[in-house]
């Protein structure tokens, strides 16, 4: 195995990532503790501070996944499959966070723990899509062949989501979700915290990605074995139990 | 183009002399609306005035992974599939014969359905069947395009019968969308709304392009 740059990256960022991230996660922790507390949504309110930027990490590795799809199909250079495991994975991370976050929020300020607003919807649909990824991964023989479906999948997956997005908005749910944030919807004090929790979970995404990156890249130069994929029935003729 | 029609005149011509697919779609697809019914209320007339057309699509795309999974197994025996991909032809036109074929047993099964359907529960189809056999191929060419795609794919992994459905479900939401509200515009007002007809093309174009292009990388050995 070649490393590529990623790989390379991957393994100089090791300690800058680690320490950035402590650094940042402790700043973090402070302003969103001494933040202002919502004058009507009360302490749940400061779900605000995580569940944007853990949406943000999940559809960047998302997006990483489909690029990383491509430029294998295009360049047949395994680092860029690589990268795709690797955002899919973290992505996955970071879309749970986002989907178990979410009903906590919603239940205490729309009352209800769940609504089929299209951007619900669509993060739903992405989390199902980039699990059958990760499957399809596992149950499929050959890293070659894993590696060229995966990319077939994840960036059929990807454009699937703005026609998703479309197609519900169009005729879906209501929707009832804030829009993106404009100037001035923060009040006076969160500003700071948010910018926090975009970047320490940015980071913590950047971090994750580079080890999972690094990883997967010592389990190819050192010939490991791919972990044992699941247990099926055997699939070629004559490999039954006898 | 001459591709194209050679792969559908070979799966047409197999499919004529086993008859393994469309009998097995066909039964499947008619066994789920007899469970419909017994899975309704007593008295669900109401319920089958707005819901019928998302009845029938639930129908249509259990029975379309059923077929699609079908889809590629015959390849898999005396590796024609290795066949196919050896072939000196572009790929995507491979795709396209396949593709094609996959939409024209869908859209024979979805027709059978929709009058076992119109028949068990009096559904008053017979007048706007032209207009709604329209939707039943936009949404079978939608399912078969990347369906087609992802059976390719999953037909050479562990699990291949539960691989599908996982790949396809989630991806071919916006079809769903389209197909059931224009169908339900269409059961309930008698008209094709405009907005749901354009999703359903542009989807449908934008699968058959991707999955066109993507193939080639499926074949590949």
């Amino acid at each position: 195995m070649q490393a590529g740059v990623l790989d390379r990256a991957a393994a100089h960022l090791r300690l800058p990532s680690l320490l950035a991230l402590l650094a940042f996660s402790a700043v973090y922790a402070i302003a969103v503790i001494s933040a202002p507390e919502d004058a009507v949504q009360g302490v749940i309110q400061k779900i605000l501070y995580v569940h944007p930027a853990c949406a943000f990490a999940a559809y960047l590795g998302f997006g990483l996944t489909a690029l990383g799809g491509a430029l294998y199909l295009w360049r047949e250079d395994e680092q860029y499959d690589r990268l795709a495991l690797a955002s899919a994975e973290v992505g996955v991370v970071f879309c749970t966070l986002v989907i178990l976050t979410g009903p906590i929020w919603a239940r205490g300020t729309w009352g209800r723990w769940w609504s089929w607003d299209p951007r619900l919807t669509v993060t739903l649909l992405l989390w199902f899509v980039y699990l059958a990824y990760l499957l399809l991964r596992s149950f499929t023989e050959g890293s070659t062949r894993a590696a060229r479906f995966a990319a077939v999948y994840g960036i059929t997956g990807v454009l699937a989501i703005p026609l998703n997005y479309f197609a519900i908005d169009l005729f879906g749910g209501r929707a009832i979700h804030p829009e993106n944030l404009g100037r001035g919807s923060l009040g006076a004090g969160m500003g700071l915290p948010f910018a926090l929790g975009m970047a320490t979970l940015l980071l913590a995404f950047l971090h994750l990605l580079a080890r999972r990156l690094e990883l997967e890249s010592l389990r190819a130069r050192d010939g490991f074995p791919e972990p044992q994929a699941r247990s099926g029935p055997a699939r070629a003729e004559g490999s039954w139990p006898t | 183009m001459n591709v194209l029609l050679a792969v559908l005149w070979k799966d047409l011509v197999s499919e004529w002399r086993t008859g393994d697919r469309i009998v097995s779609m066909l039964l499947f697809s008619v066994l789920v609306v007899i469970v419909f019914h017994f899975a309704l209320p007593a008295d669900a007339s109401q319920l089958l005035q707005t819901g019928a057309a998302g009845l029938l699509w639930i129908a249509y795309v259990f029975a379309s992974v059923l077929g699609l999974n079908r889809a590629f197994a015959l390849e898999l025996e005396n590796e024609a599939l290795s066949g196919l991909a050896l072939a000196p032809a572009d790929r995507g036109w491979i795709f396209l014969g396949k593709a094609a074929a996959n939409t024209l047993l869908l859209f024979l099964v979805q027709a059978v359905t929709a009058l076992a359907f119109a028949l068990a529960f009096d559904v008053r189809l017979g007048a706007v069947a032209l207009r709604f056999a329209v939707l039943m191929a936009l949404g079978a060419l939608g399912l078969s395009s990347v369906g087609t795609l992802f059976a390719a794919v999953a037909v050479r992994t562990r699990y291949r019968e539960v691989m599908l459905p996982l790949l396809l479900l989630p991806v071919m939401i916006p079809i769903l969308l389209g197909a059931v509200r224009a169908s339900s515009a269409l059961l309930e007002r008698g008209a094709l709304p405009s907005p749901e007809l354009r999703l359903l093309v542009v989807v449908d174009v934008a699968f058959l392009i991707v999955s066109f292009v993507l193939f080639e990388y499926v074949l590949d050995e």
